[in-house]
C-alpha cells in the first residue's frame, strides 16, 4: 500500500534489508520454533515488508523506536544486530525486544509503549535535542483511550513523536472494526498509516509443534 | 522536624537538583494536600498534568529513560490504582525485560487520604501498601510513618546506586498530627 507521509518528514537513511531478507529472517525464526527450540510465544511478521522498509528510511539511527509483541521487522530495520535479535528470540525474549543502542523498546501490553514514548519525546524536547520518537501501533491499539490521550497531549505540546498505525484489522483474532462498530478508520493526516493482511497467525507459525 | 516540614524540606532538596521534575495534579495549583509540600519548589520545575494517571506514569518512565528523575505525584492512593498498568507492567518490569540495561529511576509519591477532620470516604482513604509490596518486584515500596525517616528516604530514593524506583507512601492525617 502506498503510504502518505506527513510533509515535515524527510528520508534520512537507506535500508540494510530487502524484502527477501526480512522474510528470510522470520523463516529462520519459524524453523527454530518448529524445532521446539523457542519456549515462548513468537509473533511473526509477513506481508508488510515494503511498507516497513519505506517507513524506516525516515527514521534516524539516533531516534527511539517503540514497538509491540510483533517487533522483529522493526528491530532489524532500526539496526539491532541480526544475530543478537535471533539469540534473544531463541532465548524467549521475542515479546519484549529492547536495546539501548539503537534505542528500541517494545511491550507486550496493548498500548503500553505509548505513554513511555510520549515521556521520552517530552524529555527530548525539554533538552532541546534533535532526535525524535517513533511509535508503531496496531489498529486495536489505535482505538484505545490511552492512544487518544497521548496523541492529544503530544500534538498540543508539539512533542517530537511520530505514530505509525499498522492496520491488519485484527487483535489476536478479534476483528477490531466489528468490536468497535466501525465501518472504516478515520486517521489524522499527521499519522503514518497502512493496511496489510497478516501473513502469519497471531502467534506461532500455523503449524503444530510438539514441545 | 514535623511530618509536613520534613516533606517540604525533602521537596526543596529535590527541587534544587538539576535533573528532577515534579509532575502530577496539584503540583503547581492548589487543590490537594500534596501542593502544600511543593510551595518552595519553583514553578519551572513543575509539570501540572491533566487527569491521566496511567499516561502520567508512562510519561515519568519515558523522561527517566532520557535522564530525568521525575517525582511523580498521586495525591491519593486510590488514584494510583489508575496508573497500575505503567507502574506494575512496565516500570516494575523494565529492568528485567532489558537485562538491567534500562534503569529508569522514578520517585513516586502518594498518600493515604486523611480521615480527620473530614473523612474522605471509601474511595479516597484506602491504604494499599501491603498489596503494592506484593505486586512490585523491582520497585521499592516505602511507608513514611515517622517524620525523622522522611528526608533520608527521599534522599535515598534520589541517590540510590542501584537506580531502582521508589514508591513513597504518606499518611494524609500525619500532615497535621505528627
Amino acid at each position: 500500500m502506498k503510504i502518505q507521509f506527513p510533509n515535515h518528514l524527510n528520508k534520512v537513511r537507506n535500508s540494510n534489508y530487502s524484502v527477501e531478507d526480512l522474510i528470510n529472517f522470520e523463516n529462520e525464526v519459524k524453523k527454530h520454533y518448529e524445532n521446539g527450540e523457542i519456549r515462548s510465544p513468537i509473533h511473526l511478521s509477513k506481508g508488510n515488508e515494503n511498507e516497513v522498509i519505506e517507513i524506516f528510511k525516515y527514521i534516524s539511527e539516533d531516534d527511539w523506536v517503540f514497538s509491540s509483541w510483533r517487533n522483529h521487522y522493526h528491530a532489524l530495520l532500526h539496526g539491532i544486530n541480526k544475530q543478537v535479535l535471533l539469540d534473544d528470540i531463541i532465548s524467549g525474549r521475542s515479546m519484549s525486544t529492547n536495546s539501548i543502542n539503537p534505542k528500541f523498546y517494545s511491550s507486550s501490553i496493548v498500548g503500553g509503549i505509548i505513554p513511555i514514548a510520549t515521556g521520552v519525546a517530552k524529555a527530548i524536547k525539554d533538552k532541546n535535542e534533535k532526535n525524535k520518537v517513533w511509535c508503531f501501533i496496531g489498529d486495536m491499539t489505535y482505538e484505545t483511550g490511552i492512544f487518544h490521550e497521548s496523541y492529544k497531549f503530544s500534538r498540543n505540546f508539539k512533542l517530537p513523536l511520530e505514530f505509525v498505525v499498522e492496520d491488519n484489522n485484527l487483535s489476536t483474532n478479534t476483528p477490531t472494526n466489528e468490536t468497535w462498530g466501525l465501518k472504516s478508520r478515520n486517521i489524522p493526516k499527521d499519522i503514518i498509516y497502512y493496511k496489510y493482511d497478516r501473513g502469519y497467525p497471531h502467534h506461532g507459525t500455523g503449524n503444530w509443534v510438539l514441545f | 522536624m514535623k511530618y509536613l516540614e520534613a516533606l517540604i524540606y525533602s521537596m526543596e532538596w529535590l527541587g534544587n537538583k538539576n535533573d528532577t521534575i515534579f509532575l502530577g495534579q496539584s503540583v503547581k495549583y492548589s487543590g490537594n494536600a500534596i501542593y502544600n509540600t511543593l510551595k518552595t519548589v519553583p514553578d519551572e520545575k513543575k509539570l501540572e498534568t491533566p487527569v491521566f494517571e496511567d499516561l502520567q506514569m508512562g510519561l515519568s518512565i519515558g523522561m527517566a529513560l532520557e535522564g530525568f528523575v521525575p517525582i511523580t505525584c498521586y495525591p491519593r492512593f486510590d488514584f494510583l490504582i489508575l496508573a497500575c498498568n505503567q507502574l506494575i507492567n512496565h516500570l516494575d518490569k523494565i529492568r528485567s525485560m532489558s537485562r538491567n540495561k534500562m534503569q529508569p529511576r522514578v520517585i513516586i509519591r502518594t498518600s493515604i487520604g486523611s480521615k480527620e477532620p473530614l473523612d474522605g470516604g471509601i474511595q479516597h482513604t484506602q491504604d494499599y501498601t501491603e498489596v503494592f509490596k506484593k505486586m512490585c518486584s523491582e520497585i521499592d515500596v516505602v511507608m513514611l510513618d515517622n517524620p525523622k525517616d522522611i528526608f533520608p528516604m527521599f534522599k535515598k530514593a534520589y541517590e540510590r546506586k542501584d537506580s531502582k524506583s521508589t514508591l513513597l507512601i504518606e499518611h494524609g492525617d500525619y500532615y497535621n498530627e505528627k
